[in-house]
């Protein structure tokens, strides 16, 4: 028994040791980033996406000499800490406040899944570190009345945003197109299904079309609402429901593992000749090669797309980016990847900005930020968070799929809004509007 | 009443439980304080599920009381504005109430059939709770849960970590006085043989429907508590990962001892912490996963039988010069 | 809701179709639990690694991807004998929550592995009958489908020609009936543990291949929802009894479909532990297993 007594003295003397000498004091010497990421769980393929995109910003920023602090009248480099959220909730507590506690980071970026972050808001909040959050896409984080969230800013869209502007391009180019080439009347009504994730994202997709068409009295019944189980690989039933209710669109908010089959089994099995809409998140490499030619015609949602950029202003940014991280890393950054991107390049403005390290300070500062916008169209082509729940704007893209035999695959082209848009709206031969 | 064998176990217990009474003092780190509370709770939660292998049942969906417990909790603390240190204990009793209901259906099935009823069951509740209840309990938004002492207070989390400890070590107590009395030797009786249980007069349904009783009971209340901890609940609460962390820590600890869960999930999260700060992805699960196979094979009374297992192997040495 | 026949006969054709998948896996399983009297929870993440040696040999070689049965199917075995010498042979009779465990631990290696060597990134294949299809009785079948049906059928019913005609078929079946008895007679029970184990997961491989040319996504993590069903039917079916686990595993397919045209998607997960509850209540050993295990 000595000796169990000996090993119990033995961990705890160690745990001491640890945890006296791995604690950091704020040197005031870096910017220390913490990055929330998955890099492991169900969640690490975007996790490597923030967290590489991450590496690549600090590394241009500290290339060019890194940031500069008004108060040490010099220019201090970024030093990044990964926090593995391992894609659960108490991973994600344990990573943030080791951030916050032992690395002393002084602001975070990046936090994956409004589950996951929810779970770890409260420590932040009493903490009152600056939090810019690129990867949760509910707007349920920095809108939780329970909490103080004036350390939260949300740079990414939210499911309102997407979804009210999916609803508005339904309304004002598909609607007017099938009236117009069927000869119905300019008032008839579209009909809309809704197959959503049942998840907080699909939820929040649920709810932003059905207020988008309350709020703007848009002339759109929604003739079915459908769930599946996120991860579902069988959308043949759903699917026949959802023919059954025979509409003109289909409105699928999904991923892109559940968008691929989705549109496959519509247009193969079930002969579900609508136009699907896909959300932001499937326009990716890899839900082209998935989709293959059952993709043709059909809408993706766009805020960083791998094969098309909204001509303007952004381009020369979105090049240069694409071109480093698939230079430094090998691939296709994905649009968490530049949001973590430019939440780095926000972080390092308001540090600036503020002058200070200072968290109240350079939290004050994010608020009032006015960047202009970088790699993504942001609405007023400045990067700014909103003054009531600190979300930033984005100006997404429609873009719908055409074949091109030289890649064997579809390709996108942008078609909405009006401003961007590289080519109209096609109604394909064999679309079948629903029946009134 | 003898609570504790010999005076060595005494001794080794006291001296742990000053390490953990001291340890928050002594480092004065923040961090190492949350991993600490997290530690806590699974420790409460893997002794719950431990205590229903006692009567040789066995649990794949113990996510369902952790999280049972956690929403009526919260959803009773935020409706009453009553203390979350209050309303732990109710949500403890709503998942013992459902654990008596799933128990009623499971007691007469055996092994695989009760692993697959129950981790169905977290799989239906889930279910119910973001579809006919989503009104209550926010659907997939889920609600945020009162914080157990506000973070306004100085210190807040050196307290919470105390009323944890205290709260753990009082269940631990429990258990061992239930294990003592006749209801523990009912309970092995039933494990050893359940035909020769009932001979002797015992009624093998009444025990069992108790141990499952109890064991959600605890599991609802380390649910509760880990969420007024994290300050906000989501129907992820009832995902497998939360099942299985119990069964991992209770295994590997030791089965049907009161040491195996505590060891086993301070080893563990030891184990699993440490090899993340190397910077370990993927292979973090390897290791693991390899690890849990070795200790089935060849230390299949858990941890807790290491020491013991060393001095075998000492002794034959020692015998064979 | 109108349930008309052009409805119904959609969803009762996809529920026998879905059902493929899972009886391969449910047969695995059955095989495996009849001769060992052990669960191998690990085993949608077998299905997994077929799904990848499929996907793998497709990349290098371009074949059909249905000859790729010819690798994934032996791939397998090798796999299943692997881990039945390493993980499940040991513990053999040391009580059911030790399979359990030796099933978690299973599963995170195998996951983890595939995620390190084929990254975690979704995949996809598209079989060179993509755009083929039937008409049969006014319903336009995808080609591909038929060929997976024909397939499970035809292991179905090669598994059974093995198990009745042959040698090895008979000193299996008599290990999965009487393990001492067998024993007695001069059997070898420990190689049949393994062999059925390597077919089974040679079984679960197919699964796989079929997952990949189906045109199904996958990635390291899809193994566990098919391998929680598979053994849901096999409960429901009743341990060890291969028709039941055919019949249950129809029976799932159907009902899973038949709720998400009613009651919504969202239940289908839980459909399946419903009528698995369901059936336990009133027959605590499946619908034909045989009482006493």
């Amino acid at each position: 028994m000595k000796r169990t007594l000996g090993f119990i003295l033995i961990v705890f003397i160690g745990l001491v040791l640890i945890a006296g000498c791995t604690e950091e004091q704020a040197s005031g010497e870096e910017l220390k980033i913490g990055v929330v990421a998955s890099m492991t769980g169900p969640a690490s393929t975007t996790g490597k996406d923030i967290w590489q995109s991450a590496q690549l910003a600090a590394d241009e920023i500290n290339a060019d000499g890194g940031v500069y602090i008004a108060d040490l009248n010099k220019k201090i480099p970024i030093r990044l800490v990964q926090g593995d959220d391992e894609s659960t909730r108490e991973g994600g507590q344990k990573a943030v406040s080791r951030m916050i506690t032992q690395d002393n980071v002084d602001i975070l970026v990046g936090g994956f899944s409004s589950a996951v972050v929810s779970a770890h808001q409260s420590i932040v909040a009493a903490n009152k570190v600056p939090y810019i959050i690129t990867g949760a896409s509910t707007p349920t984080i920095t809108r939780n009345p329970d909490v103080d969230t004036s350390y939260m800013f949300h740079h990414a869209p939210t499911c309102d945003d997407s979804g009210s502007q999916i609803t508005l391009f339904i309304n004002d180019t598909i609607r007017p197109a099938i009236n117009a080439k069927f000869g119905f009347s300019a008032d008839r009504p579209l009909k809309l299904a809704i197959l959503y994730q049942d998840s907080p994202y699909g939820k929040g997709h649920q709810t932003a079309i059905k207020d988008t068409i309350a709020k703007n009295n848009l002339n759109i019944d929604v003739v079915a609402e459908e769930a599946f189980k996120m991860g579902e690989s069988d959308y043949r039933t759903v699917l026949t429901s959802i023919k059954n209710a025979d509409p003109d669109v289909v409105y699928v908010a999904a991923f892109l593992n559940e968008q691929i089959p989705i549109e496959t089994q519509a247009m193969r099995d079930v002969g579900l000749n609508k136009i699907f809409t896909a959300v932001e998140p499937n326009d990716d490499p890899d839900f082209y090669k998935g989709v293959g030619k059952y993709g043709e015609y059909s809408i993706v949602q766009s805020r960083f797309s791998p094969y098309t950029v909204p001509k303007g202003p952004t381009e020369a940014a979105y090049n240069k980016f694409v071109t480093d991280f698939d230079k430094k890393f090998g691939g296709f950054p994905g649009m968490m990847g530049v949001a973590t991107y430019e939440g780095v390049y926000i972080a390092a403005q308001a540090v600036e900005d503020a002058g200070t390290l200072n968290k109240t300070q350079v939290k004050d500062s994010i608020a009032q930020i006015q960047m202009p916008q970088m790699v993504e169209t942001m609405k007023g082509q400045t990067i700014n968070f909103s003054p009531d729940y600190r979300e930033s704007k984005f100006d997404l893209t429609m873009e719908q799929l055409f074949w091109d035999g030289s890649v064997n695959e579809t390709r996108p082209k942008i078609i909405w809004p009006a401003s961007l848009k590289e080519t109209d709206f096609i109604l394909p031969d064999w679309f079948e509007p629903g029946k009134t | 009443m003898e609570i504790v064998k010999n005076r060595t176990t005494l001794l080794v217990i006291l001296v742990t439980l000053l390490c953990a009474i001291l340890f928050p003092i002594v480092s004065g780190n923040v961090y190492l304080l949350t991993v600490l509370i997290i530690m806590l709770i699974f420790i409460i939660f893997s002794s719950a599920w431990n205590f229903l292998t006692y009567t040789g049942q066995g649990s794949l969906g113990h996510a369902a009381f952790f999280g049972i417990g956690g929403y009526v909790s919260t959803l009773i603390a935020v409706k009453s504005g009553l203390s979350p240190y209050l309303t732990i204990f109710f949500g403890g009793a709503a998942a013992a109430f459902i654990g008596l209901f799933i128990g009623v259906i499971c007691v007469r099935l055996k092994e695989w059939f009760l692993a697959m009823v129950t981790f169905g069951f977290a799989i239906i509740i889930q279910v119910l709770v973001v579809s006919q209840f989503a009104s209550t309990t926010g659907g997939w938004d889920g609600v945020a849960a009162p914080p157990l002492i506000s973070s306004s207070i100085p210190n807040y989390l050196l307290y919470e970590y105390y009323s944890i400890l205290l709260i753990a070590v009082l269940i631990l107590i429990l258990f061992r006085i239930i294990l003592n009395s006749r209801i523990g030797l009912a309970f092995s009786a039933i494990r050893e043989n359940e035909l020769e249980a009932r001979a002797a007069g015992i009624d093998p349904v009444r025990y069992k429907l108790f141990a499952f009783m109890v064991s959600a009971y605890f599991a609802g209340l380390a649910g509760a508590l880990e969420i007024h901890y994290l300050g906000y609940i989501t129907p992820e609460i009832f995902g497998v990962d939360i099942s299985f962390w119990p069964i991992i820590y209770s295994i590997s600890g030791g089965l049907g001892t009161l040491a195996g869960p505590v060891i086993g999930t301070v080893v563990i999260t030891l184990i699993w912490d440490s090899l993340q700060s190397m910077g370990l992805t993927y292979a973090r699960f390897i290791i693991i996963g390899v690890l849990l196979i070795l200790i089935i094979i060849f230390l299949p009374k858990g941890i807790v039988s290491l020491p013991e297992k060393i001095r075998s192997i000492i002794d034959a040495r020692k015998r064979r010069i | 809701m109108d349930l008309n026949p052009e409805i119904i006969v959609p969803v009762l054709f996809w529920g026998l179709y879905a059902g493929c998948i899972y009886i391969l896996l449910a047969t695995g399983l059955n095989l495996i639990f009849g001769v060992m009297k052990v669960v191998n929870f690990a085993h949608g993440q077998l299905l997994m690694i077929g799904a990848y040696v499929t996907f793998t040999f497709f990349v290098i070689s371009g074949f059909n991807p249905y000859v790729l049965l010819a690798a994934s199917i032996p791939i397998l075995i090798l796999v299943g004998v692997t881990i039945e010498r390493l993980c499940f042979r040991p513990i053999l009779g040391t009580g059911k929550l030790n399979e359990i465990f030796i099933s978690i631990g299973l599963i995170y290696i195998l996951e983890n592995a595939a995620a390190i060597i084929w990254t975690d990134e979704w995949r996809v294949l598209h079989s060179p009958y993509e755009s083929i299809t039937i008409m049969i009785g006014g319903m336009k079948i995808p080609l591909d489908y038929l060929i997976i049906i024909a397939t499970t059928a035809g292991i179905l019913i090669g598994l059974y020609i093995f198990l009745r005609r042959t040698s090895l078929g008979h000193a299996i079946r008599a290990t999965s009936q009487n393990r001492k008895g067998a024993m007695l007679v001069g059997i070898n029970v420990e190689k049949m543990d393994m062999i059925s184990f390597g077919i089974g997961a040679g079984i679960a491989g197919a699964a796989g291949t079929l997952w990949v040319v189906s045109g199904q996504v996958f990635n390291p993590y899809m193994g566990s929802i098919p391998a929680v069903k598979a053994f849901a039917i096999v409960i429901i079916g009743g341990l060890g009894s291969i028709p039941g686990a055919i019949a249950a595993g129809l029976l799932l397919g159907i009902a899973e479909n038949i709720t998400i045209f009613t009651i919504g998607g969202a239940w289908k997960d839980a459909v399946a532990f419903i009528i698995l509850i369901v059936v336990l209540i009133f027959r605590p050993t499946g619908l034909f297993g045989e009482s006493g295990e």
